[in-house]
């Protein structure tokens, strides 16, 4: 369901070119658990952008749900990602101002749904991420770990196709990590959700169908 | 979602409040003095004053959360929704403003006329009503206007500032 074409992507960065993705190509079908692994540097958050809409490669084509995302305009990109994606943020990405249910309602208020079926809705995604009795809390109240499955419940309130996470659990401890790790593979699951993870961590590749190794911008195995 | 941004908003809310008397007490003095003289030097003073507040409002809101905006657009905000949430702050400070200084000055004509009115029963006169203290409506009504206009420019301004946030400062650093 999301292919990646001969993308390429150069940033500048104090003077010098960096070849951020070079003639990568990737095939990810609909129910996969991806995991996309490399050391620092080496482009894989800079291929989850391009692979959400989030920016634009310099060449090559990216296909989401037959779809070529890399030509579409903001709008068109907004509506995807309303419909289609969740996002899961390394740094959980919280409005400090809004409670738990409040964050997760934060992604349906913009639709024309009524606001006691987005508070359901929002209720039932934190019922599923096991959060449900902190949502009158805020961020700052939270734990780590919670505040990642306060994410995770904002990410499938929509009921997304494709679930895309960057280092979810770069900020957490280990219990917390397996926590939030459990919790993808059981969306995963459960709801046939597409899962892409960047992480640096080997450890966790045992939750994924395949992963994608990448170094110098570049995929060198896919296993 | 703006009430929660308790320290940013009750010192906007109060600076425009006072702003607002101030300009509507400047015209009030231009009708009774003519327009010469100090009266028109304070109210195109309270006016400059009150575009800059505007649209340092604005810039704020934007500048302070980046971030958030960014995070919205990852999820799926437009940039019309986040004009709309924005342009929300902006009238919504005002607003409240407006109604602060129709209270206040309520509560000055009542509390001022009851007593006079006290006063003149004592002495046996009456006391006229029609005269109300401080600010009469219609120069509210004006700077209410004039504040409306303003708020128009600083939300022009908020909208281009949204449609500058990259929605990939939402993320950890690119070219990684």
């Amino acid at each position: 369901m999301i292919e990646a074409i001969d993308v390429n992507k150069e940033y500048r960065r104090a003077g010098a070119i960096i070849r951020a993705l070079a003639d990568v190509n990737l095939t990810i079908k609909s129910g996969e658990f991806v995991i996309v692994q490399g050391p620092t540097g080496c482009g894989k958050s800079t291929l989850l952008n391009v692979l959400s809409g989030l920016d634009l490669p310099d060449s090559g084509r990216i296909i989401f749900d037959g779809e070529n995302i890399a030509r579409a305009t903001e709008d068109r990109l907004s509506k995807i990602r309303r419909q289609k994606i969740g996002f899961v943020f390394q740094d959980f990405n919280l409005v400090p101002t809004l409670t738990a249910v409040e964050n997760v309602m934060a992604l349906l208020w913009p639709t024309v749904l009524r606001e006691k079926e987005i508070e359901n809705r929002a209720i039932a995604a934190l019922r599923d991420v096991h959060l449900l009795e902190r949502k009158d809390h805020y961020p700052v109240q939270l734990s780590g770990g919670e505040k990642q499955r306060n994410g995770l419940a904002r990410a499938i309130v929509h009921r997304p196709r494709v679930i895309l996470a960057d280092e979810p659990t770069g900020n957490l401890d280990p219990e917390s990590e397996k926590q939030v790790m459990d919790l993808l593979k059981q969306i995963n699951k459960d709801m046939e959700t597409t899962i892409i993870v960047v992480t640096h961590r080997a450890s966790l590749n045992s939750y994924a169908d395949k992963v994608v190794q990448m170094e110098k911008g570049a995929i060198i195995k896919i296993q | 979602m703006v009430l929660r941004e308790k320290k940013q908003f009750t010192v906007f809310c109060l600076m425009y409040t006072v702003l607002i008397f101030w300009t509507s007490f400047s015209i009030e003095l231009i009708i009774e003095s003519g327009g010469l003289g100090m009266a028109s030097a304070s109210f195109f003073i309270a006016l400059g004053v009150g575009i800059f507040l505007s649209l340092l409002y604005a810039w704020i809101i934007v500048r302070r959360n980046s971030k958030i905006i960014a995070t919205l657009k990852c999820i799926g905000w437009t940039n019309g929704d986040i004009n709309s949430l924005v342009s929300g702050f902006i009238l919504f400070t005002t607003i409240l403003g407006f109604i602060l200084v129709i209270e206040v000055l309520f509560h000055y004509a009542a509390i001022v006329g009851y007593l006079e009115a006290a006063a003149a029963a004592l002495n046996g006169s009456t006391y006229d009503i029609a005269e109300l203290p401080l600010v009469s409506l219609l120069p509210v009504v004006v700077t209410f206007i004039i504040f409306l206009s303003f708020q128009i420019i600083a939300i022009l301004l908020a909208n281009r500032k949204i449609l500058k946030v990259r929605p990939i400062i939402a993320l950890k650093r690119v070219g990684e």
